[in-house]
């Protein structure tokens, strides 16, 4: 069961070939912006190292979101182009709950957290404990404040200790974070900062096991935030 | 006998065969893709407009813009080749708009467009948008002459363009602030005559007099083939708010004149692009050139130089993707085909 994972979610361009058993290729790249130039390339280049080819997939797994919504969208749009032309399904996931895989085997409450600018963060909140990670909360838009806040209850209800934050949403508020958690804060090697799309492809993997595939034709990025246009629109100033 | 062996050949295989090419376009706020066929024959054309979304806002708004084109995109792709009964594998390439146009709405087709091309094995074909416009009235007209004068006006473009032959453009001048057909749509929301603005001061242009109400022809005076629509806005938005209180004026008049003062300047500057080139031919294209006072004063300055006009028919003025596949025919012919690293670029001279 071949999956090809593409996520452009964050300010990283990922790309994996991933079956049941193990993880085949996987490309990384930090390094500027430009998923619109580098994320076709790089499929191209994963699959012919591979000396595969679109027709041996079982499905192409895309990160939903939240993130970026320039780089959802080249992701969606590049994921729904190969899934139309080549008959493959395809299988959406949310960025969050790759971000998640980097951790496991602890009982800590792990939060992914995705720079959101606007001076908020993308995050929910996962159980770890099992293979893979659990969501135990909604998808959402917060501020650093209101995100401790959730972050201290829901390890309060579910009885952890201790929590992982994750995530290039982490980095501009370190000191904040340091301040308002203290002990129970702890901290993960940079590697595994970032989401990855090797662990994309995993989830693809269990996704497609289940059968569980979203439609090409209906499938669209989880923004969890409105536009600004109709945040105004709904605030009565447009 | 060699050579009428080829010729036949040709002939055979341009009739059972035609190059068939699919065009997207999504660098504003229609999801379009068409199927068209050796350039010439469109067999199919769907445009999904999101009109009524941004009815709501005033404008265009890209962000919202971009949404719909992700939800829409694969349908909207899938339906044109089902209005042209064609397989996906049956076509010979996929052309789309890179350029110019807003950045996140062209990144929704660009970045479908070479998945959908690699995904076929088919080459993938980059397209400006202007030039797809002015292919329009290459989908429809048999005897265009070249050289020509070009004139792109729409929401998202106000562009003269010198075409020396099918394939080269040069942008000779464009508008420095709005375009017209955006001058439009501020005019009529401050009017309170609703969107999209173009259809809505025509009409109540009807029932108007120009000249009862002064507005400037803002860079009549300069020697170039530049515009600058927002200062007309601003004028129009003061000087109704001088006068609306009076008596005899109605907003009917102000849209009128209006409408004469954006016509007047986008007649006069490309008559004198034809005189300074010395062309034979105008060629207009975009939403705005399917004003009808547009239409008729341009033909009439034609008329007097003896000169050609064409301009699309209604549904090609606006936003599409036949347009786009029938330019792209030309680029397929010189083998001019896109990389799969090739980015979009929301604009060109100015902004
Ligand atoms: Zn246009």
């Amino acid at each position: 069961m071949l999956i090809l994972a593409i996520d452009t979610a964050t300010p990283v361009a990922g790309v994996a070939l991933v079956d049941e058993e193990k993880v085949i290729k996987e490309e990384f790249l930090n390094y500027k912006k430009k998923h619109s130039e580098t994320l076709m390339p790089t499929i191209d280049r994963v699959l012919r190292e591979c000396e595969s080819s679109l027709t041996e997939l079982e499905a192409i797994a895309v990160s939903t979101g939240p993130g970026s919504f320039t780089g959802l969208r080249i992701g969606m749009a590049t994921a729904k182009g190969l899934s139309l032309a080549s008959g493959k399904s395809l299988v959406g996931i949310p960025s969050l709950d790759v971000l998640a895989c980097n951790v496991g085997c602890t009982d800590a409450l792990v939060c992914p957290l995705f720079n959101a600018r606007k001076q908020e963060l993308y995050t929910a909140f996962y159980d770890v404990t099992g293979e893979f990670p659990r969501r135990v909360s909604e998808l959402m838009a917060c501020s650093p404040q209101d995100f401790v806040e959730y972050a201290l209850n829901a390890a309060e209800e579910t009885g952890r200790k201790r929590l992982i934050l994750l995530g290039d949403g982490y980095y501009p508020y370190e000191d904040y974070f340091r301040d308002a958690l203290g002990e129970s804060l702890l901290k993960i090697p940079r590697h595994l900062m970032f989401p990855r799309a090797s662990a994309l492809g995993s989830l693809g993997v269990e996704k497609a096991k289940r059968k569980e595939f979203d439609n090409v034709f209906t499938i669209r990025p989880l923004y969890v935030r409105l536009s600004e246009a109709e945040y105004r629109l709904q605030r009565g100033e447009i | 006998m060699l050579f009428l062996d080829v010729q036949i050949q040709k002939g055979w295989c341009r009739n059972m065969n035609p190059l068939l090419i699919l065009g997207i376009e999504t660098s504003c706020d229609e999801t379009a893709a068409a199927i068209v066929a050796n350039g010439r024959d469109i067999l199919s054309n769907v445009i999904n407009s999101q009109i009524n979304i941004h009815q709501r806002f005033g404008g265009v708004v890209p962000e919202v813009a971009s949404r719909k084109h992700i939800e829409n995109i694969a349908l909207v792709v899938d339906m044109a080749f089902e209005e042209a009964r064609l397989s996906y594998q049956e076509i010979d390439a996929v052309a789309v708009t890179n350029t110019p146009g807003l950045i996140g709405t062209l990144l929704v087709g660009l970045s479908f467009a070479k998945a959908f091309a690699y995904g076929l094995g088919r080459p993938l074909i980059a397209v400006n948008h202007l030039h797809g416009h002015i292919y329009a009235n290459f989908l429809e007209h048999d005897n265009i002459e070249l050289p020509a004068v070009c004139l792109v006006v729409s929401g998202g473009h106000t562009s003269i363009l010198y075409m020396k032959d099918r394939k080269s453009f040069e942008i000779i001048g464009e508008t420095r602030d709005d375009a017209a057909g955006e001058a439009f749509d501020k005019v009529a929301r401050f009017l309170g005559l609703g969107y999209p603005g173009g259809p809505a001061i025509e009409k109540a242009a009807q029932q108007g007099e120009t000249g009862k109400i002064k507005l400037p022809r803002v860079f009549l005076d300069r020697n170039d083939f530049e515009f600058s629509f927002s200062g007309l806005k601003t004028a129009s938005v003061n000087q109704w708010q001088k006068i609306k209180a009076k008596e005899g004026y109605s907003v009917h008049d102000l849209a009128a004149e209006f409408q004469a003062a954006l016509v007047e300047v986008l007649v006069e500057k490309t008559m004198r692009a034809v005189e300074k080139f010395q062309v034979k031919t105008v060629l207009m294209a975009g939403g705005v050139a399917a004003n009808q006072v547009l239409r008729d004063t341009m033909r009439r300055r034609a008329e007097a130089l003896g000169i050609q006009l064409f301009y699309p028919s209604l549904k090609l003025c606006t936003d599409n993707a036949a347009m786009i596949a029938g330019n792209a025919y030309y680029h397929y012919m010189d083998g001019n085909f896109a990389p799969l690293n090739v980015n979009a670029y929301p604009g060109l001279l100015s902004l």
